[in-house]
């Protein structure tokens, strides 16, 4: 079942356990730290442009999956750089917040209680919590970046000539197929996961 | 007649001239399409009918034309489906 409901006065809410929870705020923690790479690297370079949100660097990313969040608008190097030049910035403050409201409203549950089963404490605690109608496009966004910041490491779609041939249930069966000891097969099911939780989402605020 | 006729070709001349920009989205194998659907439906008010028949464009022809205006107008519309995550370009209408 999705852990996304409408309430009876029409708000999204979502609950989750505490051990899930923590997977999506490490996920969200590791995207932002990715988002803010060379930050305070512009702003030193100069601090103006920085704040007109201008940055000096037109080049395509080097990590694979800021090239994936940020994708040449133009087929030709040289627009794509100038327009790279005015909008990245923008765009990766954009989606710095988008990942931040999910960060924020799952951090904001507090430290987990943990009930101890035996000698190890097991982590038993789920919470609810009733995400502002304005955020629900953020938490959706939020949570397509972490899909397919996890994609590019999995090696589904990392670049535009090949995307299109992808043949995602041939994807499916090599990981389901994958040794249970691999850690790309847990990488798997977390993406898988991610995608399942945006469905639930979808479902609940798409108009009939 | 023949009169209005030509002015009727002369106002589509005009109006083509006006929009010679076009955006275009790619298919790829991670975006959901029910995500593309609604991401149509709000960044550009698309009803759920067409934004589902632009997705399954985009997905069964690998990539569709899903607007079309001036230069700026195209840049913004790439920069919000970029925002969003989808994988979107633009070029001038000719060359679509």
């Amino acid at each position: 079942m999705s852990p996304f409901k409408r309430e009876e006065n029409g708000e999204i809410s979502i609950e989750i356990s505490t051990q899930e929870s923590h997977v999506l705020i490490s996920l969200t923690e590791q995207l932002l730290e990715l988002l803010s790479q060379g930050d305070s690297l512009a702003e030193a370079q100069d601090p103006l442009m920085h704040i007109v949100g201008i940055s000096e660097s037109d080049a395509l990313p080097e990590d694979p999956v800021l090239r994936r969040l940020f994708p040449d608008a133009y087929e030709d190097s040289a627009s794509s750089s100038e327009f790279r030049r005015y909008t990245e910035y923008g765009l990766r403050e954009k989606k710095k917040a988008h990942a931040r409201i999910i960060y924020e409203a799952l951090t904001s549950q507090g430290e987990p209680e943990e009930i101890t089963g035996g000698n190890t404490p097991i982590d038993k605690g789920s919470f609810k919590l009733i995400i502002n109608s304005a955020e629900l496009l953020d938490w959706l966004s939020g949570l397509n970046d972490l899909r397919l910041a996890l994609a590019v490491r999995l090696g589904i779609g990392g670049n535009q000539q090949e995307s299109a041939d992808i043949d995602t249930k041939a994807i499916h069966n090599k990981y389901e197929l994958m040794l249970e000891s691999d850690p790309m097969k847990a990488v798997y099911a977390v993406y898988s996961w991610i995608g399942w939780l945006q469905q639930g989402l979808l479902e609940e605020i798409s108009p009939e | 007649m023949a009169l209005g006729t030509a002015t009727q070709v002369d106002s589509e001349v005009n109006l083509k001239a006006d929009r010679p920009w076009v955006c275009i989205v790619w298919d790829d194998p991670v975006n959901l399409m029910t995500y593309v659907t609604y991401v149509f439906m709000v960044l550009f008010g698309y009803s759920k009918e067409k934004a589902t028949e632009l997705m399954f464009k985009v997905h069964n022809e690998g990539r569709a034309q899903v607007s079309s205006g001036t230069r700026e107008e195209m840049e913004r519309d790439v920069q919000r489906l970029h925002e969003y995550g989808l994988w979107a370009t633009l070029q001038r209408d000719n060359e679509y």
